[in-house]
């Protein structure tokens, strides 16, 4: 055994890793797995119970015509061209064409994966609001269940509860990475020729979210440290309706899902703390059915002016039904839920008939939790990053969506989960297998063992707490240059000094540490918030799911472009690229927001 | 503001690395809304005991990993509401990590 081999408590030696185990981790390893690559999946969690996918509505996309051929009732005026254009022009163009091409070329090969591994599927319906129906609907606890079947079925290699830390690099190359089991708090050195990433959002950045817990974008972090290239980091999608209080539900978007299935969207009403539905003032002929965009930037707006909740929300309300009208509609909702779709997630079987139940004598506080990182690690419609061996897929990874994500999230992560499946074996093929920097990995080890060490300093918690206040306040839906240059200075601030004065005190034993944990997610997850803000304060317009108030026009002259970031000599290095553009040329000129996203109606003016 | 009541959680303690047997650790929560067992733990973790060790991940019933002991009684942790003094267990008192961490889970 070699001196690098002594460093870490463990080491194993794989093709090609991947890093995530649900919708998009678990698919690519299914594709690559059955090109007979040797392959090692690690994940933050247990397999079908972690990430983001488990919690998903959901709904997958395919196209109306091509939809016909998988068995679905479809739609014959659609086509995979008439998608493509609807995910590029309602994606204010900042897409990248190729990305999206591929989107909606594999989406079919994603679904027709999915029924091959049995996940129930509940119909096909219209459940983004298009004109025309183009979503398969089925639950998220199903999707993991027919990945984590399959994956189990083809006895893939698991490293469970065991985090990403950091990935090795070897003359600009993979070489492996090292990993840290959560439970036993025991390192392991992985030597691997090339990784895909597969690990989610960064959704812990705000404190008020709708992800789980481990949603802290590792990959991401792990992707800048070594140089690769982000995009679009500014693109954070946040979701209206979204449960604030109690604590309990906190989180919970069953309402925002529920606002937008028939016949129920037709009854809800949002007002605020003097019951006023306040959507006819800022949109008075779409009302709550405006777009998300309008429906968030006006319940902010109120909650700004004083007129929200004690919590910081705005107010779901049927105060305007009568009890027996609000019965039928638990009826119909049971008998739908219950009855028809047989679900049996507790949001839907158990939290929503209480919450309606709850509406014939109270308002329920809901607001607006970050919901969907739109941009992340760069990738190419091969979903390879600009690191060689380095791949990407699902959202850690960004260029697809532009400046709004109009279609299902869930697609995208099976589309790229197969496309990087496809592609990383063929790479793997094709390389030998990097040596490992043992300096390198020393560093790793030190910087995570150091707040352990640490007697004084500050700890994550406090550290999490201030993070929370910058994200809520500063980085938050609606954005302005003033404050998003404050939180910059801050969070850089907090980087330089704050994360070199982490200390864990309440206990230094390594297993199944929280609080080590957290002060290890902290780098990646600050390093995303930073990013964003720096985007953010960068961009000076106001784009689809980016809102400026200081920049509230969509300028097509001036800002069809995206912000690319990367480290380059421990400096953060910022450029700008056009979107790739294949079929659709990009347009010119200056609109109001409403006007491009289409609501010309809606009226956002700061009192 | 609403009121707040303050109850009593009362936690299985034990690092088999450091410690001979288990104990009780008691950790005063102030309720305010509706509150689930893991919310009360979030609370204990964030501002009283950063050591205790307890699963978290979906917070909303998805993952079904949560499972403890309340009341001697075994439950989602996310998905149970406190409203009086309790006694936290983990699953299995005999294969536990650390605190309210068993292997089973």
């Amino acid at each position: 055994m070699g001196e690098v081999e002594k460093l870490c408590d463990k080491v194993i030696s794989t093709d090609l890793l991947i890093v995530g185990s649900e919708g998009a981790g678990g698919h690519a390893a299914i594709k690559a797995h059955s090109q007979g690559a040797d392959v090692l999946i690690v994940t933050k969690g247990k397999i079908g119970q972690c990430g983001a996918s488990q919690m998903a509505g959901v709904d997958f996309n395919v196209d109306g015509k091509t939809a016909k051929t998988l068995g679905f009732t479809g739609d014959d005026r659609d086509s995979p061209e008439r998608f493509f254009e609807d995910l590029v022009r309602e994606g204010l163009y900042l897409n990248n064409q190729k990305m999206v091409e591929k989107y909606v070329e594999y989406a079919p090969k994603a679904m027709k994966d999915l029924m091959d591994w049995g996940m129930r599927i509940y119909g096909y319906d219209s459940v983004h609001a298009e004109e025309m129906a183009r979503g398969i609907t089925s639950a998220g606890t199903y999707w993991v269940a027919a990945i984590r079947k399959k994956v189990k079925e083809l006895k893939i290699p698991m490293l469970e509860d065991t985090m990403l830390i950091d990935l090795l690099i070897r003359e600009g190359r993979i070489a492996g990475a090292v990993a840290l089991n959560i439970k036993s708090g025991e390192t392991i050195l992985i030597k691997c020729k090339a990784i895909i990433l597969a690990t989610g959002g960064w959704h812990r950045a705000y404190s008020f979210n709708t992800g789980s817990y481990d949603l802290t974008g590792d990959g991401i972090g792990m992707a800048y440290r070594a140089g690769a290239e982000l995009i679009s980091m500014e693109m954070v999608q946040f979701c209206p309706i979204t449960m604030v209080w109690p604590p309990k539900d906190r989180g919970s978007i069953a309402l925002y899902v529920l606002s937008c299935i028939d016949p129920f969207d037709k009854y809800i009403q949002l007002v605020n703390n003097k019951g006023e539905r306040f959507m006819e003032k800022y949109d008075p002929i779409n009302l709550e059915k405006s777009t998300k965009e309008i429906v968030s930037i006006a319940s902010e707006l109120e909650v700004e002016n004083g007129r929200g909740g004690l919590h910081g929300g705005i107010f779901f309300s049927l105060k305007h039904l009568r009890p027996k009208f609000i019965d039928a509609i638990i009826r119909i909702a049971n008998n739908r839920i219950k009855n028809e779709l047989k679900d049996t997630r507790y949001e839907f079987t158990t939290l929503i008939p209480e919450l309606i139940k709850k509406c014939k004598t109270e308002n329920i506080e809901v607001g607006n939790g970050a919901h969907y990182m739109g941009g992340g690690i760069k990738v190419n419609e091969n979903t390879e990053t600009t690191i060689p061996g380095l791949f990407a897929a699902g959202e850690c990874s960004g260029g697809l969506w532009g400046a709004v994500r109009v279609a299902s999230a869930c697609t995208e992560v099976g589309v790229q989960g197969i496309i990087a499946g496809e592609v990383a074996p063929k790479y793997v093929k094709k390389v030998e297998q990097a040596e490992i920097n043992e300096n390198q990995v020393r560093e790793i080890l030190d910087r995570i063992n150091k707040p352990l060490m640490r007697d004084e300093g500050i700890t994550p918690n406090e550290l999490t707490k201030k993070m929370h206040e910058i994200s809520g306040k500063k980085v938050g839906l609606i954005k302005e240059g003033s404050l998003l240059k404050e939180a910059t200075e801050e969070l850089l601030e907090i980087i330089n000094d704050d994360l070199e004065n982490l200390c864990i005190t309440s206990t230094k034993s390594k297993e199944l540490n929280d609080e080590w944990i957290k002060a290890i997610e902290l780098e990646n997850i600050l390093t995303c918030l930073y990013l964003s803000a720096k985007s953010s304060l960068i961009r000076e317009e106001s784009r689809g799911e980016f809102y400026r108030r200081d920049y509230t026009h969509t300028d097509h002259d001036n800002w069809l472009k995206t912000i690319v970031m990367k480290q380059k000599n421990g400096e953060l290095d910022i450029k700008f690229e056009n979107p790739v553009v294949t079929k659709i040329s990009l347009p010119k000129g200056k609109l109001t927001y409403q006007e491009a996203i289409g609501v010309a109606t809606a009226s956002l003016k700061r009192e | 503001m609403e009121e707040k009541k303050i109850i009593k959680v009362k936690c299985f303690r034990f690092d088999p690395q450091k410690d001979e047997k288990p104990y009780y650790d008691t950790f005063k929560v102030p309720i305010s809304g509706k509150m689930s067992i893991q919310d009360c733990l979030v609370y204990i973790r964030e501002n009283e005991d950063p050591s205790l060790a307890f699963f978290i991940n979906c917070r909303l019933g998805f993952c079904k990993r949560c499972l403890i002991r309340v009341n001697e009684k075994s439950c989602f942790a996310c998905l149970t509401v406190v409203e009086e003094d309790i006694t936290v267990e983990p699953l299995m008192k005999d294969k536990v990590i650390r605190d309210l961490w068993s292997k089973d889970i």
